[in-house]
């Protein structure tokens, strides 16, 4: 048995996936949170101070689902096509139970966006709540399910649970647009003093994010990203698309490589 | 990355022809962090053929003063992907001008003090006019296209170097032929 994400000298590195096939892959996680029965009964009657609970952790849920690269340091950039948040309120168990499932077609497994878009989800409940009950626990963040890859199959062994997820599908879920969801970002790349400038080494956006697929678009949607816009405006900024040079505007695709950098000074 | 001795095959192998003679040119492209030996570079160059009468290196060095009296210290950072790709182009743009017979660059990227060798650029022609023009094509439009950047250390603090009009001129040295 070796850790993947450790090398040969035992320092964390991140896999290698470039040679991994790629495969459908699923993965559910549940966890859940529990309160005070007088919490969940606001909770239920949607009588929180902060307004719609369920609706919010779900939104937060899929957002970690989607950024858990940013969170977990040596987990990849994943392109989800399919990302779900399920919510039941369990009366007798005052908790509220958290399902999430993702699913992507790629090299790697998702189980860790799965358990991400738990643990926010839980928190965010935790937040929308905790003013009426500061004693909630959040409890059992689990994989229940993974599929796909080269480990195949993996289901939890139901039967040691103490209180197994109810499986009733709730009414409650909202996938992401798909179309959305299955095209490609723009990857943007910055060097040197850019970069330094910027405070930013790579950037990615839907090309549907943009006011339209053009270089000049590109420019300003990145102007409204970052904290120095104005380093953006230098006369002598080169660009290459795909790792050929351009100038002027130009039109701009999904999965497009755009870098930006100051002139060259090499040799 | 490219050690002495084992040369690393370039993907752009495919864009050159075979040799008159039926061997295969020696073409490398190499973007390292380790020291090269330039002696190793032109046995390199100039083994396998006999149909050579010219070569000529160029090797650029790390200096103690540049847009600063004194510095102590670069750091060269490159495009991965990109600056491989502009410099086959540029390899290949010279043997469009002129009859090469092998070509090999090597460029260092990193961590370099002065006196340290940065670039390599060979060049083999069967006569010297061919060589000494190709290798200074190279070296001019390495300096302007390729993206590499360098960043210069002294004891004042660091600063990324400024591209210099002499650079862009050089150019035009080529437009007008």
């Amino acid at each position: 048995m070796t850790l993947t994400h450790l090398n040969e000298r035992g320092e964390a590195s991140m896999v290698d996936v470039s040679d991994k096939q790629s495969s459908h892959r699923e993965a559910i996680a549940t966890g859940r949170i529990v309160m005070q029965p007088d919490t969940l009964k606001l909770l239920a009657d949607g009588d929180m101070p902060k307004g719609d609970v369920l609706a919010t952790a779900r939104i937060a849920g899929i957002q970690a689902a989607k950024r858990t690269h940013e969170l977990i340091p040596l987990c990849h950039a994943l392109m989800l096509s399919k990302v779900a948040v399920d919510f039941e309120l369990d009366i007798a168990g005052h908790c509220v139970r958290v399902k999430a499932f993702c699913r992507l077609e790629g090299r790697t497994g998702v189980e860790m966006e799965a358990l991400t878009a738990v643990s926010v989800a839980c928190l965010t409940l935790y937040d929308m709540c905790k003013a009426v009950d500061r004693g909630m626990e959040i409890m059992d963040v689990r994989l229940e399910h993974k599929s796909g890859g080269q480990s195949g199959v993996w289901e939890r062994d139901t039967t040691v649970e103490s209180s197994p997820l109810d499986t009733r599908e709730t009414s409650l879920e909202t996938p992401e647009p798909s179309d959305e969801l299955n095209e490609s970002p723009i990857q943007i790349r910055f060097f040197a003093e850019l970069r330094e400038r910027l405070g930013i080494e790579k950037l990615s956006v839907l090309p549907g994010h943009l006011s339209s697929p053009t270089l000049s678009a590109l420019k300003e949607w990145i102007k409204s990203q970052v904290d120095t816009p104005e380093a953006m405006d230098q006369p002598r900024l080169l660009c290459a698309i795909n790792h050929d040079m351009v100038q002027g505007d130009a039109a701009l695709g999904a999965g497009d490589e755009v870098a930006f950098f100051p002139p060259v000074t090499g040799g | 990355m490219l050690r002495l001795g084992l040369v690393m095959k370039s993907p752009f192998s495919h864009l050159l022809p075979e040799a008159d003679h039926g061997r295969q040119k020696i073409y490398v492209i190499a973007i390292q962090r380790e020291p090269f030996d330039i002696g190793a570079l032109y046995q390199r160059l100039v083994g396998e053929g006999h149909e050579t009468g010219a070569v000529v290196s160029f090797v650029g060095r790390v200096r103690d003063f540049n847009e600063s009296p004194e510095v102590t210290a670069l750091t060269l950072e490159h495009y991965p992907g990109m600056t491989e790709r502009a410099l086959g182009d540029i390899v290949q743009q010279a043997r469009d001008r002129w009859q090469i017979n092998d070509a090999i660059i090597v460029h260092r990227i990193g961590y370099m003090t002065p006196g340290d060798d940065i670039v390599a650029v060979l060049v083999s022609t069967a006569h010297r006019h061919a060589a000494f023009e190709a290798c200074a094509f190279i070296m001019d439009f390495l300096k302007t296209s390729a993206p590499f950047w360098k960043k210069e250390h002294t004891h004042g603090g660091a600063y990324w170097v400024r591209e210099r009009e002499s650079d862009l001129a050089s150019l035009k040295r080529w437009e007008q032929q």
